[in-house]
């Protein structure tokens, strides 16, 4: 009898289903009911945990402070959540965040900037697969901003797997220092490329003034950007560019080291270029007097400059175009891509939590909060100028004070920098935020020097490569030892040792990935915008 | 020798009544031996079933249970590995540098410091000796980068005023490990005097008095009164020197390396820190741990095996 009722009542439910499935109205409720509404707050405290960069700031607690009380304070405490932050060490991120996924201990969100490495993660299993819907339902401003973003640059293997950031606002804050003084001491005009700064390097020398050097290229290799002519094709820069495995075989990386090349055995170059593993190495370089051009992401809380200053009060500093380091002139670098960090949601993660993380990153984005969390409070971090942008008050040392990087490692999970809806008003505020009183000039040459066209966006594949985690470590200490020795041998023995280092390159594991990108290439498997 | 273990083992032989009277007159040693017993059981025995990830394709998200079982496999990928050769000679070569030249020289130094009789002097200089030993590697290698780089350290530019041309300590093949052995040495030999000076006072007077009635001069004494006297002690160091055999200090060279100098700077510990740390292929660099460790104990076991039929006392 039992059965039979069960038998009934099954059949009832599954024609009255066919039947809303007919009137389409079906689809709607679904995708609603799927869900659970906790716009009222959850029902029990839920803890989320939110990874964020330590950069080793003097006097500041990244886990602890006036923000990310504020964050609990008015997105915690108003949905019964706990939010609770993880620092990362900004230059130790894959190893801690490694040993935290080792010891199912990572953060409910795992982030990196560059593809390569997110995809490693992936390929760790540390990552769950995400629903578009639910992002959709539990952060609708969030997905209206970045849903495409998502869909196109989230896929991998055929599963949306990451969110992201967004990276709307024009924003380049990758400068090249120059010392004016020393040009002008030896009556020289700007280099604008290669040959010109090889000029002025000899004029620096035999003035006995100081060298060219840069920081060992131990990762994100973008190095050999200058090098790239005109001439390279599309495919290529789809197989070789890679931030995680260096090109060693590729034309302009060979380009790259026979100049370095020449110049090292000219004693342009700093003899001990190779000792410089941290870029506080190069800065120590420049800020001593020994080099007289630096590269580095400028920010208004810089010290480079007056460290220079106080070292050397008649020191000056001009930006060099980029252009200086290409044989060819042209400005090429690394432009980023279209978006911002690359978040992936722990596996471990519970459907609550994550949830919870979808209230939160679209707490983040409403303008009214993202503006607080970026300029603080207004009269004591900032006064608004006439177009509406938050000029920071110099000095401001209360309670509400930023991080030393103007609080962008807590807003990176929704965006880059601080939009003002038009270029315009972005460039103003760039202007202001990223230059220390006084240089704004710097931050307008290096836009102006800086050839948007010249960009150049790493290919996405959109499936994982094996090859490139399995053998990524061997070839980068490969990679340094053959581009160190390299540099520094004498000119006629470059083309034997280029050649014998390039064959235990390709046998050390570089010819695989070559052989696997090439495949996913032909198979269209990869974005190359 | 087997009079002598008879001997010991028919003291060991009491009574049960005896042995709990035993316990509770001297719990208290007992008790304060705990600590370092739940130490070595927790972090030395209690990492031993994670070994497994040696056999298994080891994926952190799935966990070790979670892992596929690939038995040998990961053991056959890493012997072929083009850089587990060159590790396994250079982890070799530098012990044996490092047994050559740092190994005698705390014995050295604890017999002439044995016969400085000036108390404050011996005290000062032991103190000044033992300094180095409380220094990080970090720390001395940035101390070695600062003195002995070719262009801008100390040295070489006293080399450089000095009409001589500069030498390249840390940044030649050659150079960098007579500087890596050099260093080492001057880093551990003062710490590793005070298990040879505690010996040597244990030394009984009479011996020295004896020699001094048969006309030996301090020379003789040294020769053939302490050197004998703390024979067991050099056995027993080297015997635990020759198990460190294939491991090192990966700080050292971490710290003291440089890419212009390579050749010998990829050891076992090197190679574990790049593939376990560095790229997350925990896999392999335990299994290469696993096979360093299995080789250490092999070698101790064949050195303690000699050292017993030499005549000497041994470790186990």
């Amino acid at each position: 009898m039992k059965k039979m009722m069960k038998k009934a009542t099954a059949m009832t439910v599954m024609a009255s289903m066919a039947m809303t499935l007919f009137s389409g109205a079906m689809v709607a409720n679904a995708s609603e009911g799927a869900y659970t509404d906790y716009s009222e707050g959850f029902p029990e405290r839920v803890t989320i945990q939110i990874p964020v960069y330590d950069r080793a700031f003097e006097g500041w607690n990244v886990t602890d402070n006036y923000y990310t009380q504020w964050i609990q304070q008015e997105f915690g405490e108003k949905y019964n959540v706990n939010v609770e932050y993880v620092a990362i060490g900004r230059t130790t991120e894959v190893q801690d965040f490694m040993q935290l996924i080792a010891a199912q201990n990572a953060p409910d969100i795992i982030f990196h900037y560059d593809m390569p490495q997110a995809v490693n993660y992936y390929q760790e299993g540390a990552f769950q697969e995400l629903d578009l819907d639910e992002i959709a339902y539990y952060a609708p401003t969030y997905y209206e901003q970045l849903g495409e973003t998502i869909q196109k640059y989230g896929q991998l293997d055929g599963e949306t797997i990451f969110a992201f950031a967004g990276r709307d606002a024009i924003y380049y804050n990758y400068v090249n220092l120059i010392r004016k003084d020393w040009l002008d001491q030896v009556g020289m005009e700007m280099p604008t490329n290669r040959e010109e700064l090889e000029e002025v390097l000899r004029a620096w020398q035999e003035a006995g003034l100081g060298n060219y050097t840069e920081q060992l290229w131990q990762k994100s290799f973008t190095m050999e950007y200058p090098f790239i002519s005109d001439d390279v094709t599309e495919e290529e820069l789809a197989l070789y560019l890679d931030l995680n495995v260096a090109p060693l075989t590729w034309q302009p990386t060979e380009d790259f080291l026979r100049t370095w090349n020449a110049e090292y055995n000219e004693g342009l170059i700093d003899p001990e270029f190779y000792l410089n593993k941290e870029e506080q190495d190069w800065k120590a370089d420049f800020v001593s007097g020994n080099s007289g051009i630096f590269s580095f992401y400028i920010n208004s809380s810089t010290d480079v400059i007056t460290s220079l200053l106080a070292n050397n009060p008649d020191a000056e500093v001009a930006v060099m175009p980029a252009t200086a380091k290409s044989p060819y002139g042209n400005a090429n670098y690394y432009e980023y891509p279209p978006y911002g960090l690359i978040l992936g949601v722990n596996y471990q993660t519970t459907d609550m939590e994550r949830a919870a993380l979808w209230m939160f990153l679209d707490w983040m984005i409403q303008p009214e909060n993202l503006f607080y969390l970026q300029n603080g409070v207004e009269g004591q971090n900032y006064e608004l100028d006439e177009d509406g942008i938050a000029v920071p008050i110099e000095g401001y040392d209360g309670e509400s004070k930023l991080s030393p990087n103007n609080n962008k490692d807590y807003y990176a999970l929704v965006c880059e920098i601080a939009n003002y809806g038009d270029d315009e008003l972005n460039f103003k505020a760039n202007l202001k935020t990223l230059a220390p009183a006084g240089y704004e000039s710097l931050i307008e040459d290096s836009y102006n020097t800086q050839i948007p066209e010249d960009g150049i966006v790493t290919p996405i594949f959109t499936k994982a490569i094996e090859s490139s985690s399995e053998y990524a470590s061997d070839l980068n200490a490969m990679w340094q030892e053959f581009a160190v020795d390299l540099i520094t041998c004498a000119p006629e023995e470059f083309d034997a040792k280029y050649e014998e280092y390039c064959q235990e390159y390709l046998d050390g594991g570089y010819q695989a990935i070559l052989d696997e990108k090439q495949a996913l290439l032909d198979e269209g498997s990869y974005i190359a915008e | 020798m087997k009079s002598d273990a008879a001997v010991k083992a028919g003291k060991k032989q009491k009574p049960k009544e005896n042995m709990a009277l035993y316990l509770k007159k001297n719990w208290q040693l007992y008790v304060l031996m705990i600590l370092p017993m739940l130490f070595i059981v927790i972090f030395k025995y209690g990492a031993y079933p994670f070994l497994t990830v040696a056999f298994k394709d080891y994926k952190v998200a799935r966990g070790i249970n979670g892992s596929e079982w690939v038995g040998l496999e990961i053991f056959q990928k890493i012997f072929n590995h083009k850089d587990f050769g060159k590790s396994v000679y250079n982890t070799l070569l530098l012990n044996i540098l490092d047994l050559l030249f740092s190994f005698p020289m705390p014995i050295i130094l604890a017999l002439v410091l044995n016969e400085i009789r000036c108390k404050w002097f011996k005290k000062v200089t032991q103190t000044l000796l033992y300094l180095p030993h409380f220094l990080s590697w970090v720390i001395i290698g940035s101390l070695a980068y600062q003195l002995f780089s070719q262009n801008s350290g100390v040295v070489n530019i006293l080399i450089k005023n000095a009409g001589a041309s500069p030498i390249p300590f840390l940044q030649d093949n050659t150079w960098w490990l007579i500087s890596y052995i050099l260093i080492g040495v001057w880093q551990s030999m003062g710490w590793g005097t005070i298990i040879y000076l505690a010996a040597i006072t244990s030394v009984n007077p009479e011996l020295y008095e004896a020699a001094r009635v048969d006309g030996a001069g301090r020379w003789k004494q040294c020769l053939h009164v302490t050197l004998p006297c703390i024979r067991s002690t050099i056995v027993t160091l080297l015997i635990m020197n020759l198990g460190k055999m294939m491991q090192g200090s990966f700080e050292r060279i971490y710290a003291l390396s440089n890419m212009k100098a390579t050749q010998y700077t990829t050891t076992i510990p090197v190679l574990v820190y790049r593939w376990g740390i560095e790229s997350g292929k925990f896999s392999e660099a335990t299994a290469l741990g696993l096979f360093q460790s299995v080789i250490g104990l092999v070698l101790v076991l064949v050195s303690d095996y000699v050292a017993k039929r030499l005549g000497e006392d041994g470790l186990i």
